[in-house]
């Protein structure tokens, strides 16, 4: 046993927490080792002086102080709890406010985009005819024409202009 | 009465029930106290802090392990508390001050009692300059003389953690007490 494994066995003893079989081979060492002899004696020499040798009596009147005491904090426990509750009052209010305030300038609402006329005839339930059937309702061949031209002339794809 | 309807009554604002409770405790709350600080004023004021934090702490106590052991939990970190706030205070005396001190005052009866006592101030000076995770667990082991379950609950560690740093802590101390208080007991024939 060398005198590192010797010292975590005095220690252990020191508590009654070695086994026999191990106290006899922390014996046998001591026995051999001057170094480890005289670190027995220190621990032991501490743990005697580290215990008070007496412990005092408390103060007269322990507990009529303390009860006196209770009654007093009693009184004054509702007006500590709203300084209490005032005070994360406080706190969350200025977090909450930080946070909206974060929020507003990170999360800027986008400006809505103008939809495709698919997609208004997808997602709005347009009626892809609704216009054409207007101009196809039109008794006159003139008339029909006409609101023909006039309703290509915005298309942007000039295949798909009207040409008489 | 038994101890489980006097918290329950504590916990429903009994002050004479608490009273039974603080009868019962009052000298380990001390003890413990006066374990850390060395002073009979000041471990008296400590308990008194402990057990009133304790009346209004019990609506938390859920009995998930004994009243002794949640109480001792309870002082340990109040007075833990105190021991951090007034470290400088605490500090004031030198360590070989602390012995010298004794060792030089005349009217202390016989000379070995007198030695031992100044052994023992030189030992608590060392003890206040440990960090404060090894002093706790030496006061509750090796002054307050509690178990090693008892430490692992009060402290929340498992048992493994308790003996490994109490062991570490005793050698911290020795290696600070090594050169002066050795020496010294040398010198007196320890």
């Amino acid at each position: 046993m060398d005198c590192k494994k010797a010292e975590r066995f005095l220690l252990r003893s020191l508590d009654g927490r070695l086994d026999h079989e191990n106290r006899a081979l922390l014996q046998a060492h001591l026995e051999k080792c001057p170094s480890c002899q005289k670190k027995d004696r220190e621990y032991q020499m501490i743990l005697s002086l580290v215990r008070p040798q007496t412990v005092p009596e408390l103060l007269p009147y322990f507990k009529e102080r303390l009860l006196a005491k209770l009654k007093e904090k009693e009184r004054t426990a509702p007006a500590l709890l709203w300084v209490k509750w005032a005070h994360r009052a406080v706190a969350f209010s200025l977090a909450t406010f930080l946070l909206f305030g974060a929020g507003i300038l990170f999360f800027q609402p986008q400006e809505p985009r103008e939809l495709s006329r698919t997609e208004r005839f997808l997602l709005q339930d347009e009626n892809p005819l609704g216009e054409a059937g207007s101009i196809l309702d039109q008794k006159k061949a003139e008339d029909r024409n006409m609101m023909l031209i006039f309703a290509s002339v915005g298309d942007t794809d000039v295949s798909r202009r009207y040409r008489p | 009465m038994d101890e489980k309807e006097l918290i329950r009554r504590s916990q429903a604002g009994d002050g004479e029930a608490f009273g039974v409770l603080v009868e019962r405790y009052k000298g380990k709350v001390f003890s413990l106290a006066y374990g850390f600080t060395r002073d009979r004023t000041i471990a008296d004021d400590l308990a008194q802090e402990v057990l009133i934090k304790a009346y209004f702490s019990l609506p938390k106590f859920k009995a998930k392990s004994e009243f002794g052991t949640w109480l001792y939990r309870v002082a340990a970190n109040h007075i833990k508390d105190y021991l951090r706030k007034n470290k400088q205070r605490l500090k004031e005396i030198p360590l070989q001050e602390a012995g010298d001190r004794v060792l030089a005052s005349a009217d202390l009866g016989p000379e070995e009692e007198r030695l031992r006592e100044g052994q023992r101030k030189v030992v608590q000076a060392a003890l206040a300059r440990l960090p404060e995770k090894y002093r706790v667990i030496l006061t509750l082991r090796d002054i307050d003389g509690l178990s090693y379950e008892d430490i692992s609950g009060i402290l929340k560690l498992s048992p493994g953690t308790v003996d490994s740093r109490l062991h570490r802590a005793r050698r911290k101390l020795r290696e600070k007490l090594t050169g002066r208080l050795i020496r010294q007991g040398g010198e007196h024939g320890l």
